[in-house]
């Protein structure tokens, strides 16, 4: 889309103040433009100042930092305007469907579906550390879920409270080759949900073809069809099926070249590349408004690229970072401190991969499916890691994980140890903290001291 | 008085490790497994020694530490530790590992990366209902384990040997099932803990041997008046109980009678037989799949089984032992206690040893209520 009236500042990371007067700056004739759900009534607008969303409880905001430019202003204010996007969508008659697990996979069928919008509950794992609040841990606790676990019991407390979204027309959970605290949330979330289907994930085993598996998945994925089919009275066809994958390659491809042009030009920074990451699994329950805000943030970043503009100094320290923070606060610290993003492995990886539009569409999903480092063993997944400090030159390895999280717990010391081996890289792991308002000093001084060692090995 | 002593299921444990100990210096391998969806039939129709590894230990539990983190459950760490310290972990030649939890599904690749023993890694469903594409690639699984054991040993697993086997184990389930059974009595002779021994020294024993040993416990129970004092009955739960945490079902005998349970190294390895309908593997594969746990999802079936075992068996309260970090097992508590309507004591440990004198207060103090 064209910025004619309005254009962006030199990139730079800014404040929450700082993004206020550059809102002020944005003509309304540009905020009138941007609706979801394709519709032009006033309730659909979504491209507030941040302060909004601070107010209506996003405190975090005030803390980190974010790039500059009307795309992003624009993708943020989607983003978080999801909540409400999700009351709407059953307000205004579309059938609202909780996936659970997968990460990827079954939203592709799900909206592929008319008039059906699936969203991840556990995405609200970083509720809690937007809202600086224990309110889901502690509904969560109640449960009988405690805190030595993953920050993903944020999604138990969310079914219990009824208020982050509506109550689901039904709950897709996938599980199987998965953390476990997640699983775990998942059968407990079974006797909060007025229907749950269950889809069984394979185990990936490298030295072995995963064919049949694909084959097993296809299978659940038949399930999942069939399921919606009785939900929604909509006998779908293969072409709006094939339909469904075209569109998610869509976005995928779009993210495919924002994480190029981020992890080698600098042209993004990694709080916006992890929610555009993100974005790949649900679209945001808009995928059609998710994908045009993604094209608009390409636009952007196309244009730095092509005037060699960059977002972050080009001698930052370059850095993998293995798991996604839940706390989106330590990005912006290792940023400030002088280190950029160059490559990411954030358990997501199968709702990057492209699917092929050739093979019959449940076929290509659960094929992209198979290369989910969740499903893998932890070498594979280090490989992955390799692959991308190779590809950037990355100087070091950050792994952040999460105390009691299942898979953090075995796999980090095997991840940092391929690393080792292989590339002779420094890898520093450490675990999130609990919502603060603040990067613990701990880790703080952590932090710093491992940029210190990769500064002296320049 | 116990009916036999803890001293006597050490040195039958002792000396049945080191036998297998000579067996493999002739020649024989030994594969080593955690639960109970390893195809034990399968692994001596391949003429292997199968060895349950479930020891934990809180020497075993710090030398793990070195390889995982702290925040891995401790039976994970203890068997990373008890490959360098316990006398039978290290006979093992290879490992059979299931994927129930993500811990144990990981675990084997640690347990390649540092110690260099082979892997079978069988993959087994997480979801519970027996859909026939779900059990077909569980069968197919079987298939591939099959040619994993083959290749270890040199020898097939041809289906004569595997249906006798299957009928050997059958008897031997059949057996601790009726041992287990004595304790449907007022004031049973048998002990809890004396079970849990029992069971896992079956295990190590083979099927052949053990039956001698359970005829005895059998013959030791039918010999014996019957105390006429009556004791609180309770039922055991959680997460796996190994040998050394027979310190805690000794705390709570004490005071009270463990009539039943639903753990892994308990009532839930000998519930079942294998079905008697159908080609081995085929049996096998519906067999282990409907096996139930805590991990599996839907997991009602476990709640079933409790309901059923508390009914069945009078128990008054529960006594529910988790390991830290073990969220499929810690996550249930709650949920368990309503389904039960029973009081629940929940412990929530590792194998440190310095806690165990809260935990007997916490025991003690959770009998005087009921």
């Amino acid at each position: 889309m064209s910025n004619v009236e309005y254009s962006d500042p030199r990139p730079a990371r800014v404040g929450f103040d700082e993004w206020m007067e550059l809102f002020d700056r944005v003509p309304d004739e540009l905020i009138e433009r941007y609706h979801y759900y394709g519709n032009g009534e006033a309730w659909s607008k979504y491209l507030f100042p941040p302060q909004t969303f601070a107010i209506y409880g996003m405190r975090h905001l005030r803390r980190l930092k974010f790039d500059n430019s009307l795309a992003a202003l624009r993708m943020w204010g989607f983003v978080q305007n999801e909540t409400e996007r999700l009351f709407r969508a059953r307000q205004t008659g579309r059938r609202v469907i909780a996936t659970m697990g997968d990460l990827g996979a079954v939203p592709v069928i799900v909206n592929s579906f008319p008039h059906c919008v699936a969203f991840y509950p556990d995405c609200i794992w970083w509720t809690p550390f937007a809202m600086e609040s224990r309110v889901l841990f502690d509904a969560a606790a109640e449960l009988g879920v405690g805190d030595a676990t993953c920050f993903s019991r944020a999604a138990l407390g969310a079914f219990s409270k009824h208020s982050y979204f509506p109550n689901p027309d039904l709950v897709i959970a996938s599980t199987g080759a998965s953390c476990d605290d997640y699983s775990g949330v998942e059968q407990l979330v079974e006797s909060l949900a007025p229907d749950m289907l269950w889809v069984e994930e394979p185990m990936r085993c490298d030295a072995r073809p995963a064919r049949p598996l694909e084959q097993l998945l296809v299978k659940e994925y038949e399930r999942v069809v069939e399921r919606m089919e009785k939900l929604t009275g909509h006998s779908i066809t293969e072409d709006e099926l094939r339909e469904g994958v075209r569109r998610a390659n869509r976005v995928r491809k779009l993210v495919a070249r924002l994480r190029e042009l981020s992890f080698r030009d600098a042209a993004l920074a990694a709080l916006e590349m992890m929610v555009v990451e993100f974005g790949s699994l649900h679209y945001y329950s808009d995928m059609d408004e998710w994908t045009a805000a993604l094209e608009h943030l390409l636009a952007t970043a196309e244009g730095r690229a092509a005037r060699s503009e960059r977002v972050l100094p080009e001698d930052a320290l370059r850095v993998v970072w293995v798991t996604p923070p839940a706390d989106p606060l330590f990005l912006t610290y290792v940023e400030d401190a002088g280190a950029r993003v160059v490559g990411t492995e954030y358990v997501i990886n199968q709702a990057l991969e492209m699917m092929d539009e050739s093979k019959p569409p449940l076929a290509a999903i659960a094929e992209s499916f198979m290369a989910a480092s969740l499903i893998g063993t932890s070498k594979a997944r280090a490989q992955s890691v390799i692959q991308q400090a190779r590809r950037y030159e990355a100087e070091g390895v950050i792994i952040s994980g999460i105390l009691g999280g299942s898979h953090c717990a075995m796999e980090g010391r095997l991840i940092a140890d391929y690393v080792k081996a292989e590339l002779d890289l420094p890898v520093l792991e450490f675990d999130v903290t609990s919502p603060s308002r603040e990067v613990s000093r701990q880790i703080g001084t952590r932090i710093d001291a491992f940029l210190e060692v990769l500064r002296s090995r320049r | 008085m116990e009916l036999i002593p803890r001293a006597t299921f050490e040195q039958i444990r002792q000396e049945r490790v080191e036998e297998i100990a000579a067996e493999r210096q002739k020649g024989a391998k030994v594969v080593g497994y955690f639960c109970i969806y390893a195809p034990v039939e399968m692994v001596r129709a391949a003429g292997a020694i199968p060895v349950r590894l479930m020891r934990g230990g809180h020497a075993a539990e710090e030398a793990g530490e070195r390889y995982l983190r702290a925040d891995a459950c401790s039976f994970c760490s203890a068997c990373m530790g008890n490959f360098g310290i316990d006398p039978a972990y290290k006979q093992v030649d290879a490992v059979l590992a299931v994927n129930t939890c993500d811990m144990m599904r990981r675990l084997p690749e640690s347990i390649g990366k540092h110690f260099g023993i082979p892997v079978f890694q069988l993959y087994m469903p997480r979801t519970s209902e027996p859909l026939p594409h779900r059990v077909a690639e569980f069968r197919r699984q079987l298939g591939l384990l099959a040619g994993d054991l083959g290749k270890l040993t040199g020898v097939s697993v041809p289906d004569e040997r595997l249906e006798s086997e299957i009928a050997a184990f059958n008897g031997l389930r059949a057996m601790l099932r009726q041992t287990s059974d004595t304790r449907r009595a007022n004031a049973p002779l048998l002990a809890g803990s004396t079970m849990l021994d029992l069971a896992a020294t079956a295990w190590l024993l083979g099927p052949v041997k053990a039956v001698s040993l359970i005829e005895e416990v059998l013959r030791m129970i039918a010999a014996r008046p019957r105390p006429e004092t009556k004791r609180v009955r309770l039922m055991l739960g959680g997460s796996m109980l190994t040998e050394d945490d027979r310190w805690l079902l000794d705390l709570v005998e004490e005071q009270a009678d463990i009539v039943t349970d639903i753990l892994c190294t308990g009532t839930r390895w000998f519930a079942e037989d294998v079905p008697t309908e159908g080609a081995p593997l085929d049996r096998l594969a519906r067999f282990y799949f409907g096996r139930d746990c805590m991990c599996r999802r839907p997991n009602r079936a476990l709640y079933e089984c409790a309901t059923k075992l508390a009914r069945e068996f009078r128990a008054e309260a529960l006594v529910y032992k988790t390991l830290l970090y073990c969220d499929p097992y810690a996550f249930e508590v709650k949920r368990l206690q309503q389904a039960l309507g029973l009081p629940v004591l929940h412990l929530d440990t590792d194998y440190s040893t310095e806690n165990r004198e809260q935990m007997r207060t916490r025991v003690e103090a959770f009998l005087e209520t009921l």
